[in-house]
């Protein structure tokens, strides 16, 4: 009982300190408030599964990188391939009004052709945004480095062109 | 747009999360994500499958010798059994299959090779299931008297062999297409994510 605590609270600890990760994970496979909290919750739960398993072989991140995404892309019972709408509230707050309007145009942007590529994609784009090393992408991805980068190289050119032909009706 | 030129986007839009993460409450919560769902249907299997002969005892409590020197009743007994040990097989495969810390890709494949076994399993265990039947409905009235039984083994052997032989075609093309149907689209799905790796 006493250990079964102690772990919670270790398991708590990690969570809080990398959350930001799981969010971010659930922005990239998510697109409403709702079906993030689904996303956040399922994969804790996976996370907590898979703790006592964990021995510290791989970075904290990674094997949390590795649960995460595979629980986006496999462990949802009800995936929503498409989402018309975005919730503004979930975008950046605290910055000036001009410059938030410009701010949320481009997200809006970004996350309208990077919800167009595939799942994999949108991992290997999330990785890219966050400055992840093609060795760390290999590690969590079990892609190789070589068809990493082709990858990459493929999906900015998709990018390119989704975001030149994207109409977001805003304005 | 340049995909570089949303990385400082990105960070900043860190700032907001608009999520409740007391992380102590969601692990009291169960998993409801389509392996889980698995187990939960094969749980629900081992269950029923233990309870339909006592509730087949229960109901001819007042005459309790008349099942239980039944061939059928027992033949019955063995299938539900059959069903349960498969299912508990079924069940470890899903436990398995719930594994979730390994690389993507060898997941994904190792998911894939496991419910296409499985698959196969499901289907030669119909087949088995289905065979064993037609055995019964052919060697049980030698042994015991059945007035059902009885009037099938009055139709000239031809009929009841074409239909057995009908109704084994029948479960090779349709029964495939069902559990295909059940599991095929999560199947085909893991399928897709594997060649969008390659």
């Amino acid at each position: 009982m006493l250990q079964k605590r102690e772990a919670e609270k270790q398991f708590e600890k990690h969570i809080k300190e990398h959350e930001l990760l799981i969010y971010k994970i659930c922005r990239i496979y998510a697109y409403t408030n709702a079906d993030r909290q689904d996303l956040f919750q399922e994969i804790v739960i996976q996370l907590w599964n898979a703790f006592p398993k964990f021995k510290g072989d791989s970075k904290l991140s990674t094997w949390l990188y590795r649960v995460a995404i595979n629980t986006a892309i496999t462990g949802l019972r009800k995936r929503k391939d498409f989402i018309e709408s975005y919730d503004h509230a979930a975008l950046p707050t605290n910055i000036s009004d001009e410059h938030r309007v410009h701010l949320e145009e481009r997200l809006l942007e970004m996350y309208k052709a990077i919800e167009q590529l595939n799942q994999i994609e949108k991992a290997i784009v999330m990785f890219y945004l966050e400055d992840k090393s093609y060795e760390e992408m290999e590690e969590i991805l079990g892609i190789s480095q070589g068809n990493l980068r082709v990858k990459m190289n493929r999906i900015k050119e998709k990018l390119r062109n989704l975001t030149k032909n994207i109409d977001y009706g805003i304005g | 747009m340049e995909l570089d030129d949303l990385k400082q986007t990105w960070k900043q839009s860190e700032t907001n999360k608009n999520i409740n993460t007391d992380i102590m409450n969601m692990i009291q919560h169960k998993t409801y994500g389509p392996i889980a769902a698995l187990k939960k249907e094969f749980r629900k299997q081992i269950i029923v499958m233990c309870l339909l002969p006592m509730l087949l005892i229960f109901t001819n409590l007042d005459d309790i010798f008349k099942p239980l020197t039944s061939i059928l009743f027992w033949a019955y007994v063995l299938l539900c059994a059959g069903i349960v040990v498969f299912a508990y097989f079924n069940y470890r495969i899903a436990n398995r299959m719930s594994v979730m810390d390994e690389s993507i890709k060898p997941n994904l494949e190792k998911q894939v090779n496991t419910l296409e076994t499985r698959i196969q399993w499901k289907i030669i265990g119909l087949r088995i299931a289905l065979i064993f039947l037609i055995m019964l409905t052919e060697i049980v009235p030698y042994i015991q008297h059945y007035s059902m039984l009885d009037k099938w083994h009055s139709l000239s052997p031809f009929i009841r062999f074409s239909s057995y032989a009908a109704l084994l075609l029948f479960q090779y093309f349709v029964g495939r297409k069902v559990i295909y149907r059940k599991f095929g689209s999560h199947l085909a799905y893991l399928k897709d994510l594997i060649r969008e790796m390659d």
